[in-house]
C-alpha cells in the first residue's frame, strides 16, 4: 500500500490556484470540522456520533468555463489532483456569459464575530452530559413519558482563497438540543415539543429545554378539528419553518431569474404589516455567524422585509452578474446538487413585538396554537404555497386561553398569506439551526391560517 | 484498507467492548453534470474517503468517523468511539441486544455495468445534456431549462471484531430533463422521465442513453407550455389512476418508511417521526386491499437499494412486507430485529458513507404488479383522473396523512384518457388509500424508480432506493387543483 501522506490542510493552498495555467483562474473552500451528536429515544443515548471532516472545493474558470472538483484530501497534493479533476471538466464546460470573475480582496470585513472556544472544544463526554441533563429534567417533570432528541456540538472554520488574492476565514461554534416528551400509550399520543441553539454552549439551557417539552405534554386527550382557516399562534419552530420557505421562494435570485419567485413583482411595496421587519444578519450575535459566504464575500446585515415592504433577491457571483445587481454574499457551495438551490438567506432573523406567548393567545381569541410543522414541502412556487403537517403540540384557543390539545392538522397555505396575515409578533426569540443556516424568530399570531385535511392524531 | 481496519478493531479491543466493525468507503465519488439555460449549474467531481469504527457495550453504541486514513488518526478516532459508548453506557441501564447474523468471509460485490461511468470521457455526456436542456426551450414562457446526469461510485472495505468481511464496489447512475414555463405567477414544470433529477439505476451509463433525454426534450417543454392554459384539476373524490412514477413515492412515503422497524420503536420519534404501525401488529394488521403485495428486495438487479451485505454485515435479503394486503414484515437492523425477538436481522441496516453509522434504511420495496393492461385498468373507469410525475410530496409524522402533488393529470372518460390537468393534488390516509386499490396493472405497466434522495437520520444521511412500480387504480380519492 503507497504511503499516504497527510490530509491536513495545505499551509497555503492558494499555492495550487498560482499554478493553473494562464487564462484559468479559481476559488478553493476549504472547511474542517468537528462535531459530537448524541441521539437519544426511549429515554436512553441511542445514538452517539462524533465527525472530524475535511471538505475541499475547487471551482476552476477556464475563460468562462466553470466546474467544480470536491475531496476529503486538502494537502497541497490533494489539491493538485483537484485542479486537474477541475480542469478535464471545464474544458467541456459550455461558456458561462455572465460569470464576474471571483471575488475581489477589496473591502472591510465584518471584524471579530461571536464564538465560543469552550463549545468548540467540548469533549465528547460533555455532550453526552448535556443529553443526560435533558432526559433528567424531561423525566423529573414528567415522569414515565418517552423522551426523545439530540444534542449537537461542534465547530467549523471555512477558509476561501482565490486567484484574485483573496484569502478569507470564518470560524463557528455551535450548539443545538430538541427535545420530544411523548406520551405514546395515549390514544392519541399527546407530546411537548421544545428546541433551541446557539453559539455558546453555555447558554443553550438543555435543562431548561427538557422541562419546557415536559411541562407543554397536554393533560387531556387530543379532540378532533374541522380543517378550515383559522387565526393561529404559532410558535418559534412553526414560524421558522414558514420563514425558511419564504427565504428560498421569494428571495433566492434563481426565483428572480427564472420566473418563480413568489415576490418577483412585489419588490418594493407592502407584503406584510408594517412591524414586520425581516433580515439575513450572518454578522449578528443572535445566529450562529458566519464572517464568509461559500465565494468569500464579506457578510453584511441584508434587508428582506423592511417595515412591511418587500425587498430584493439576494445573490452570488453567477446571479448578481446575470441579474446585473450587486453582490450580497449569499453564495452557496458550488456543487450543490444540481446547482439548485442558488443564493439564498441562511441567517434570517425576524424582528420581535413586545406581547409574550400568553398575550399573543389572549388576542388571538379562537383559533389554533401550533408548536411546530412537518414535512413542509412547495406546492405551488409562484404562488408561493406550500403544504406540512402540524406535530408535537396543536391546541385549541378558545375565549384567549389555551383550552384543549388538538389532533393534528395538514396546512395549505401561501407563506405570502401568512405574511400579510402577521397580526403581532412575540417579544421572546430563540435560534433554530438547521443544516448550517439558523433562523432566529419570536412565536407569530396569524390573522387567518388555512387547514385542508386532518390526521387521525 | 484491510491493515486499517485491522488497526482500527485493535484500538477497541477492550473487555467491556463487546462488538466493533469498521467500514473504509475509499473512495465515495460522486459526479454530477446540470445544464441550467444553456449554462453549466453544476459541473462537479466529488470524491471522499471516510472511515468509520462502530463499538457496542452491553447497553450503548459508540460511532466515530475520519476522512484522514492515516494509522495515527484512525487510532484515535477508534479511541473516540470507545469513550463515546462508555460515556453513552454509564448513563444508560437498559441492555443492548442484536441479533446473531451469519457473518460474511471475504465476499466481494460488484455493480453488472456495460458502460463505467467512471471511465470514460464525459464530453458525450455533456453534449447530451446541452442537446437535452436545449429541445425544451418550445416556446418563450418555456424561461428554465435543467438536463442533470450524476453518478456515483462507492468502494467500501467492512470488517467487524467477529472476523466479517467483505468489499464491495457500486456504481449507481441516473440523469432527467425538465422544462419550467412561466406566465404571471402561474408555473408549470415538466420533467422526463421523472422529477426531482430523473429516474436511477444501479447500472452503467448505458442506462442514460437509454432513457433518450434529447428524444423526449421537447415534448417536455411542449407539455410544460401546454399546463399553463390546461384547466385545473376538478375538485371532488373521484377515481385515481396512478402512473408508475408516481405511485413508486406514495409506495415510499405510506409504506417504506412506515415499515421501518426502528420508527416503530420509536427511535426516530423525535426527528422523522414514529409509525402508524405498531409493532405487535405484524402478521395481523390489514395495510390495503387483498391486491397489495410488497416486498424489500435487495437482490433485485439494477436497484439501487441492491447490494452484498448491509452495512452490519448481513446478506441481502428478500422479505416479504405485505401479503393480500396483510402486513407480513418489516425492515430491519440487527438491534431492532433483537428487539422484536426476531433471530435474524432483516439486513436493511446502510449508512451513506463510512462517516455516518448505519440505519434501518429502504432497500428496494416493491408493488407487485397485478394482472390488467393500462387499456384493461381504464376501461373500468367512467370518470376520474390519472396523475403521474411528483411535484409536491408530504405526509404526517406517523405516515398516514398524504397530501401529493403530481406535475399533470389527465381527465378520465369513459376509459380513455382525455384533457390535461393542471395543479392536481391528491390526499389520503394510508391505510385507506391502500384499501381502496381495486386493480394493479400487469408487468408491462411496471418500472424499477430509483430515488436517490431519501433523508433521514442526525446528523443527516440521504440514502438512494429504489421502487418497482405498476400503475394502479384507486377508488374515492380525493383530489382537487392546488
Amino acid at each position: 500500500m503507497p504511503r499516504r501522506q497527510a490530509p491536513h490542510p495545505a499551509e497555503d493552498p492558494s499555492a495550487v490556484l498560482s499554478e493553473l495555467p494562464r487564462g484559468s483562474a479559481g476559488d478553493l473552500r476549504l472547511v474542517t470540522a468537528m462535531s459530537t451528536t448524541i441521539r437519544f429515544a426511549n429515554g436512553r443515548i441511542h445514538q452517539p456520533h462524533l465527525e472530524r471532516s475535511t471538505h475541499v472545493s475547487l471551482r476552476l474558470a477556464d475563460g468562462r468555463r466553470l466546474a467544480t472538483a470536491t475531496g476529503s484530501d486538502a494537502s497541497l497534493a490533494g489539491l493538485r489532483n483537484l485542479a486537474g479533476t477541475a480542469r478535464a471538466l471545464a474544458r467541456i464546460a459550455p461558456v458561462e456569459r455572465s460569470f464576474p470573475g471571483f471575488v475581489s480582496p477589496t473591502g472591510k470585513g465584518p471584524g471579530r464575530l461571536a464564538f465560543s472556544k469552550t463549545t468548540a472544544e467540548l469533549s465528547p463526554e460533555g455532550v453526552t452530559e448535556l443529553a443526560e441533563q435533558i432526559l433528567e429534567a424531561a423525566a423529573s417533570d414528567a415522569p414515565g413519558a418517552r423522551v426523545a432528541g439530540v444534542v449537537h456540538v461542534g465547530n467549523e472554520e471555512l477558509r476561501v482563497v482565490n486567484s484574485c488574492g483573496l484569502d478569507r476565514s470564518t470560524r463557528q461554534s455551535v450548539a443545538y438540543a430538541s427535545v420530544l416528551a411523548q406520551r405514546p400509550d395515549q390514544d392519541p399520543p399527546v407530546a411537548g415539543w421544545s428546541e433551541a441553539a446557539h453559539w455558546d454552549a453555555d447558554r443553550l439551557g438543555p435543562a431548561r429545554l427538557g422541562r419546557e417539552a415536559a411541562d407543554r405534554i397536554a393533560r387531556s386527550t387530543p379532540q378532533s378539528v374541522e380543517p378550515g382557516t383559522y387565526p393561529v399562534v404559532l410558535r418559534g419552530p412553526a414560524v421558522a419553518d414558514l420563514l425558511r420557505f419564504l427565504a428560498h421562494l421569494g428571495f433566492s435570485a434563481n426565483g428572480e431569474i427564472e420566473g418563480w419567485s413568489c415576490l418577483r413583482r412585489s419588490r418594493g411595496k407592502k407584503v406584510a404589516p408594517a412591524t414586520v421587519t425581516l433580515t439575513d444578519d450572518p454578522v449578528s450575535r443572535e445566529t450562529i455567524p458566519q464572517a464568509i459566504d461559500y465565494e468569500g464575500t464579506w457578510t453584511a446585515p441584508t434587508p428582506l422585509i423592511e417595515d412591511g415592504v418587500a425587498r430584493h433577491a439576494v445573490t452570488d457571483l453567477l446571479t448578481s452578474g446575470r441579474l446585473k445587481r450587486p453582490l450580497t454574499g449569499h453564495a452557496q457551495p458550488p456543487e450543490a446538487p444540481w446547482g439548485d438551490y442558488g443564493p439564498a438567506p441562511s441567517h434570517l432573523l425576524l424582528d420581535p413585538g413586545d406581547a409574550s406567548e400568553d398575550e399573543l393567545i389572549r388576542e388571538t381569541r379562537h383559533g389554533l396554537l401550533v408548536t411546530r410543522f412537518h414535512y413542509v414541502r412547495i406546492v405551488d412556487p409562484g404562488r408561493g404555497i406550500i403544504t406540512g403537517m402540524t406535530r408535537d403540540g396543536t391546541y385549541a384557543i378558545e375565549n384567549g386561553e389555551v383550552a384543549r390539545p388538538v389532533r393534528n392538522l395538514r396546512f395549505t397555505e401561501s407563506v405570502l398569506t401568512a405574511l400579510h396575515g402577521i397580526a403581532l409578533l412575540g417579544k421572546d426569540r430563540r435560534i433554530y439551526y438547521e443544516g448550517g443556516g439558523a433562523v432566529t424568530a419570536p412565536a407569530v399570531a396569524v390573522g387567518a391560517f388555512r387547514f385542508t385535511s386532518a390526521t387521525l392524531f | 484498507m484491510e491493515e486499517l481496519i485491522r488497526t482500527a478493531l485493535a484500538t477497541v479491543d477492550a473487555p467491556d467492548v463487546l462488538h466493533a466493525d469498521v467500514r473504509v468507503v475509499a473512495h465515495d465519488r460522486f459526479v454530477q453534470l446540470a445544464v441550467r439555460n444553456g449554462a453549466a449549474s453544476a459541473l462537479t467531481d466529488a470524491r471522499t474517503e471516510a472511515l468509520g469504527v462502530r463499538v457496542r457495550t452491553d447497553r450503548a453504541w459508540g460511532f466515530a468517523t475520519t476522512c484522514d486514513l492515516r494509522p495515527g488518526p484512525v487510532r484515535e478516532v477508534a479511541r473516540l468511539a470507545v469513550r463515546l459508548a462508555r460515556a453513552a453506557t454509564r448513563h444508560t441501564r437498559e441492555r443492548l441486544r442484536v441479533t446473531d447474523d451469519p457473518a460474511p468471509k471475504g465476499g466481494r460485490y460488484m455493480t453488472s455495468l456495460r458502460r463505467d461511468p467512471f471511465s470514460m470521457p464525459l464530453e458525450p455526456v455533456i453534449e447530451l445534456l446541452i442537446a437535452a436542456e436545449k429541445g425544451v426551450h418550445v416556446a418563450r414562457s418555456v424561461k428554465s431549462g435543467l438536463a442533470s446526469f450524476a453518478a456515483w461510485e462507492e468502494n467500501k472495505w467492512y470488517g467487524s471484531s467477529e472476523g466479517a468481511s467483505y468489499t464491495s464496489r457500486i456504481v449507481h447512475v441516473g440523469a432527467g430533463v425538465s422544462a419550467t414555463a412561466v406566465r404571471g405567477a402561474s408555473v408549470q414544470r415538466r420533467s422526463s422521465p421523472a422529477s426531482f433529477g430523473g429516474d436511477f439505476a444501479q447500472a452503467g451509463f448505458e442506462f442514460v442513453e437509454g432513457l433518450d433525454l434529447a428524444g423526449h426534450a421537447a415534448q417536455v417543454g411542449r407539455e410544460a407550455v401546454a399546463l399553463l392554459d390546461a384547466p385545473a384539476c376538478p375538485t371532488g373524490t373521484t377515481t385515481l389512476v396512478l402512473g408508475s412514477s408516481q405511485l413508486a413515492l406514495q409506495v415510499h412515503e405510506s409504506v417504506g418508511h412506515a415499515v421501518e422497524l426502528d420508527r416503530m420503536f420509536g427511535s426516530e420519534a423525535g426527528f422523522a417521526g414514529t409509525s402508524w404501525v405498531a409493532p405487535d401488529k405484524i402478521g395481523v394488521l390489514r395495510y390495503g386491499s387483498d391486491l397489495m403485495n410488497v416486498v424489500a428486495d435487495a437482490t433485485e438487479p439494477g436497484g439501487l437499494g441492491t447490494f452484498g451485505w448491509d452495512d452490519e454485515g448481513v446478506a441481502a435479503h428478500r422479505t416479504p412486507i405485505v401479503h393480500k394486503g396483510t402486513l407480513v414484515g418489516t425492515l430491519s437492523s440487527r438491534e431492532s430485529a433483537a428487539q422484536l425477538g426476531l433471530r435474524r436481522s432483516g439486513g436493511t441496516a446502510r449508512a451513506s458513507g463510512g462517516d455516518r453509522a448505519p440505519l434501518v434504511r429502504m432497500t428496494n420495496i416493491n408493488l407487485e404488479p397485478g394482472d390488467l393492461s393500462l387499456d384493461e385498468l381504464l376501461e373500468g373507469v367512467h370518470d376520474g383522473v390519472f396523475l403521474d410525475t411528483n411535484r409536491s410530496w408530504s405526509i404526517d409524522d406517523r405516515r398516514l396523512n398524504f397530501q401529493f402533488g403530481t406535475e399533470f393529470g389527465r381527465r378520465i372518460v369513459h376509459g380513455e384518457l382525455g384533457e390535461l390537468l393542471r395543479n392536481p393534488i391528491y390526499s389520503g390516509m394510508t391505510p385507506s388509500f391502500w384499501a381502496s386499490m381495486d386493480a394493479v396493472g400487469d408487468p408491462s405497466t411496471r418500472h424499477l424508480w430509483g430515488l436517490p434522495n431519501c433523508g433521514k437520520g442526525q446528523p443527516g444521511q440521504l440514502a438512494r432506493v429504489s421502487h418497482g412500480a405498476p400503475i394502479a387504480r384507486f377508488r374515492d380519492i380525493a383530489v382537487r387543483g392546488g
